[in-house]
């Protein structure tokens, strides 16, 4: 990681690795966009580097998993084989363990394809932030081609602001959530009709005192679910960032308190392995998150459908 | 002294809650499992969902106590 070397010389390591933390896991600045569009309707378009990875996340999911299914399909094959087997195992332990369980045999096929997109789609998000790729680059840049930190017209150096994992991104998944939020609603309409859906909110035939604790906490639930998604994946996606940085960061801060080269060499032995078992645990985090978010969508999904009071 | 010496102490309180709730959930279904091996498959299934939702209380109140400490 290049963390200590990018900040202002000027300050001590202690203030440098703060900040430093927060720019590895956050988006690039607005005023350092990769490329800068126009605000259109007071909207700033500017692609950053979530958007990027957005877009890459959108293509390598396109080339991984939407085209060999529709190979798949449109041959007439009745086994898959290859990469395509693992994708079915992975749809049917969807479609079977997650899906049905919550939802119900009726609707089923209704939601499955937007969890499965849900998942694929979280899931290759997170994984593409575990691997370093533009830390690489920008090794690379510095050390090879010997450009400067402070050159900002180079390109790689612009791709260098801001973290790589989209979903650790608030905003990237207030947007996943605002789908499942709504998603909830289409779905309870569709079994139930418009008017009964929102009866359905709060159990029937209570004592009307009952209804005015009721209805407000069931009002603010509807709310409460997509943003404890939200928050749930962007902060996992960030803490898990922010430990591993934290960890790495402390050779450069015991370098510092020491005096000493050798200090910070020796609690590299210590910091190191501690940051590949993160590492480790992160892979976990990865596929645990993505499955999560999946889970609970059709469980919030599978409760307006089948109402229980 | 300021107020946000105290934030990390919540965060320790947080760590200790949530650890002892996930804590009994897998004592919970460690004993369940050792009674019933046949019930493996239920039993995670039923584990799962709380432990997700115990799981986001704890980052929400991470989360928040980050935003007490950079606010």
């Amino acid at each position: 990681m290049s963390a200590v070397e990018t900040g202002h010389a000027s300050q001590s390591v202690m203030e440098q690795v703060g900040p430093n933390i927060i720019h590895h896991v956050s988006n690039s600045d607005i005023s350092h966009p990769l490329y800068h569009i126009p605000p259109l309707f007071g909207i700033d378009f500017s692609v950053t580097k979530h958007v990027l990875m957005l877009w890459i996340v959108a293509f390598l999911v396109g080339i991984a998993v939407i085209t060999p299914v529709r190979k798949f399909l449109s041959s007439n094959k009745t086994t898959p084989s290859g990469w395509m087997n693992g994708i079915e195992a992975i749809v049917q332990f969807i479609r079977d363990s997650i899906v049905k369980p919550n939802v119900g045999p009726k609707w089923v096929m209704t939601w499955t394809p937007l969890v499965l997109t849900f998942f694929f789609f979280i899931l290759f998000a997170n994984g593409i932030g575990m691997i370093p790729i533009f830390d690489v680059l920008g090794a690379f840049n510095r050390f090879v081609l010997d450009v400067p930190a402070s050159d900002s017209h180079n390109m790689i150096n612009n791709i260098l602001h801001g973290g790589v994992t989209a979903t650790g991104n608030f905003n990237v998944t207030a947007g996943l959530a605002t789908i499942t939020f709504f998603s909830i609603m289409v779905a309870g309409t569709m079994a139930h009709g418009f008017i009964n859906h929102w009866k359905n909110l709060a159990p029937h035939g209570l004592a009307w005192p009952v209804y005015i604790i009721l209805i407000p906490i069931e009002l603010m639930g509807l709310f409460v679910k997509p943003f404890a998604l939200t928050m749930r994946l962007a902060a996992n996606m960030t803490g898990g960032h922010i430990a591993l940085l934290a960890l790495l960061s402390l050779m450069a801060i015991f370098g510092e308190m020491f005096h000493s080269t050798i200090a910070g060499v020796g609690v590299a032995f210590v910091a190191i392995p501690i940051a590949v078992a993160i590492s480790a645990l992160e892979i976990i985090v990865v596929l645990v998150q993505a499955y999560v978010f999946t889970l609970l969508t059709s469980v919030f999904v599978g409760m307006a459908i089948n109402v229980h009071h | 002294m300021e107020a946000t010496v105290f934030v990390p102490i919540g965060l320790g309180l947080t760590v200790i809650g949530a650890g002892l709730g996930i804590g009994r959930f897998a004592a919970a279904a460690a004993e369940g499992i050792a009674r019933q091996p046949e019930a493996a498959d239920k039993i995670t299934g039923a584990v799962n969902l709380p432990l997700f939702l115990l799981e986001g209380v704890a980052i929400l109140a991470e989360v928040f106590i980050f935003l007490m400490l950079i606010l």
